[in-house]
């Protein structure tokens, strides 16, 4: 790699352990991948800022990096945490892991982190233009960012994202470069997608099919919802590791089929039709049951109309004895839920907006045991993905609908 | 190559040094790639995926033979946990490492090497006592 005089100077210490640290990982993923330059970021979105992901290992870490002297050199946002820092005890968090996090949290913040802790940074005015280099971490939010925002970021690991933040640059490679960004697979869909429930079970199973590869779809209605392509987004990064997909007509990188794939032919077509839309949601509900212990929406993160739409559902009604529900959201978007009173009409229901955390980053399957959850009920391919390996949880899938009347009524 | 030895069956490939080192352990061989996250109890070293290939086994100790990396961006960290705990693999090889896995690899300052020739996917059994030398881009197997 060729590197500035200025990032020799880092790589040489001249700018203190940590930046020196930083650039070595950055020059050694930079090797690895062929990449001929470091370029420079404008954001960093930091994975990993969870205790459950970063642990003790990893904490240590970043702590290392406060005390000697590190600071980031552009702005860094955090991703989702392991506890609600303000209603951990209520929702049954164990107080070891609320300090945990608050040390992990506090040392992310003395490099100059912004504790957002949030998987949906869009959602609160995160939202990097077409072109923009970025290194973002948690799957679902860089799929989105690449593809719905044209951003440009690799599957940013919490060990890069920390060197990226505080070197302000990345090797160039992989989804900076024009020439990766092409399509590579065509999914033509032939079935009504009526719900985000079915973008999420769409993104599943093309997946699993696409890996690491760009997927590029057509027959997507011109007027889905950023809640559509964030449920996409997440599925197609939780059964492969798709970082990047267009959207024909949808998505800024995909004006038509051509451009999408840059003029190539696609390297495979896939049709999903009725039938693969029902093999992936089955595909999904792992487990037969009928009782429900905990309802969760938003992941990721739920957006202010989401949460609107759960509201006006859950207006009158109230959830059954014996269950919770939980919507998971940013805290600037719980403030604003408050302001349009949204917030009230849910906890008025039995339900809470819980922020800064989510059931796959917590400590989850601790909860479950302590209160005696049985099983999951979620609109999320992600969460219904993750909680059984993660929590050992039975999961039940559906739409949202589906999702509150099973809060309502007890049973799935 | 694969070359027959005394009856014991001894191979040698050949391949690109992802992360240097070397390290000596058993294979545990997946055809589906891998997630830390959800995917590993780092406690313990146990696969936790439902319907994961592994699901069940324990990677402690052991050079992880699988194609790529998937799913979340949490893997890398984890990772390094599960090889500070005590109970993550001695090495990796894929077949196109994927950034989330090398990074992982790179912090925890364990042996990772990818585009191995032969597919050692296919080749490399459960059980079979590997070599991993990255700096030299090998792995032999030394006892089947």
């Amino acid at each position: 790699m060729i590197l500035t005089e200025q990032e020799q100077r880092m790589l040489d210490g001249k700018e203190g352990y940590p930046v020196q640290k930083a650039m070595q990982i950055l020059v050694q993923l930079g090797e690895i991948y062929d990449a001929k330059r470091m370029i420079p970021v404008s954001k960093v979105h930091m994975p990993g800022s969870s205790v459950v992901v970063a642990g003790e290992a990893g904490t240590k870490l970043v702590e290392k990096m406060v005390t000697n002297g590190g600071y980031f050199k552009v702005p860094t946002t955090l991703n989702t945490g392991a506890v609600d820092l303000g209603q951990w005890k209520e929702l049954g968090y164990p107080e070891e892991t609320y300090k945990q996090q608050l040390r992990l949290t506090t040392a992310y913040e003395k490099l100059g982190g912004i504790a957002c802790h949030t998987c949906t940074p869009y959602f609160i005015g995160e939202v990097p233009r077409l072109g923009e280099h970025i290194a973002w971490g948690e799957s679902s939010a860089i799929a989105f960012v690449n593809s719905v925002l044209g951003a440009r970021t690799n599957r940013e690991g919490g060990p890069s994202a920390l060197a990226a933040a505080l070197t302000g640059v990345v090797p160039e490679y992989g989804y900076h470069l024009q020439e990766n960004r092409y399509g590579q697979i065509h999914v033509k869909v032939e079935v009504p997608l009526k719900e985000a429930v079915d973008y999420g079970s769409l993104g599943y199973w093309v997946g699993k099919k696409a890996g690491s590869k760009v997927p590029v779809f057509t027959g997507i209605a011109s007027n889905v919802t950023m809640d559509q392509l964030k449920m996409l987004s997440a599925a197609l990064a939780s059964s492969g590791s798709v970082a990047l997909y267009h959207v024909v007509g949808v998505t800024p990188e995909a004006a038509t089929l051509e451009t999408a794939f840059g003029g190539r032919e696609p390297g495979e077509v896939l049709t999903f039709d009725k039938s693969a839309l029902a093999e992936s949601e089955a595909s999904l509900n792992k487990h037969q049951g009928q009782k429900v212990s905990i309802v969760v929406i938003g992941c990721p993160h739920a957006s202010i109309e989401e949460i609107g739409v759960i509201a006006k559902e859950l207006d009158g009604k109230h959830v059954a004895a014996g269950v919770e529900l939980w919507v998971t959201a940013a805290q600037p978007v719980k403030a604003y839920a408050q302001r349009c009173g949204f917030e009230q009409t849910i906890v008025k229901a039995g339900g809470k907006i819980v922020i800064d955390t989510c059931p796959i980053l917590s400590p989850m399957a601790y909860v479950a045991s302590k209160k005696g959850m049985q099983a999951l009920v979620t609109n999320s391919a992600k969460l219904a993905h993750y909680a059984p390996g993660q929590w050992a949880m039975p999961t039940y899938y559906g739409s949202l609908q589906r999702c509150l009347k099973a809060a309502v009524e007890g049973v799935f | 190559m694969i070359i027959e030895e005394n009856t014991i069956k001894v191979g040698v490939f050949k391949g690109r040094k992802v992360v240097g080192g070397k390290a000596r352990g058993e294979a545990l061989v997946s055809k589906e790639p891998i997630c830390f996250l959800g995917g590993i109890d780092v406690k313990t070293g146990r696969v936790t995926e439902v319907g994961h290939p592994l699901e069940g086994k324990n990677i402690a100790g052991k050079v992880l033979v699988f194609p790529t990396g998937k799913g979340s961006t949490g893997g890398s960290y984890l990772i390094f946990e599960s090889v500070e705990n005590g109970v993550g693999p001695c090495a990796m090889v894929n077949r196109a490492v994927e950034q989330v896995t090398a990074i992982g690899c790179i912090i925890a300052e364990i042996p990772m090497m990818d585009r191995v020739e032969p597919d050692p996917i296919e080749l490399i059994k459960d059980g079979d006592l590997l070599e991993v030398d990255a700096d030299a881009g090998t792995i032999t197997i030394v006892k089947k």
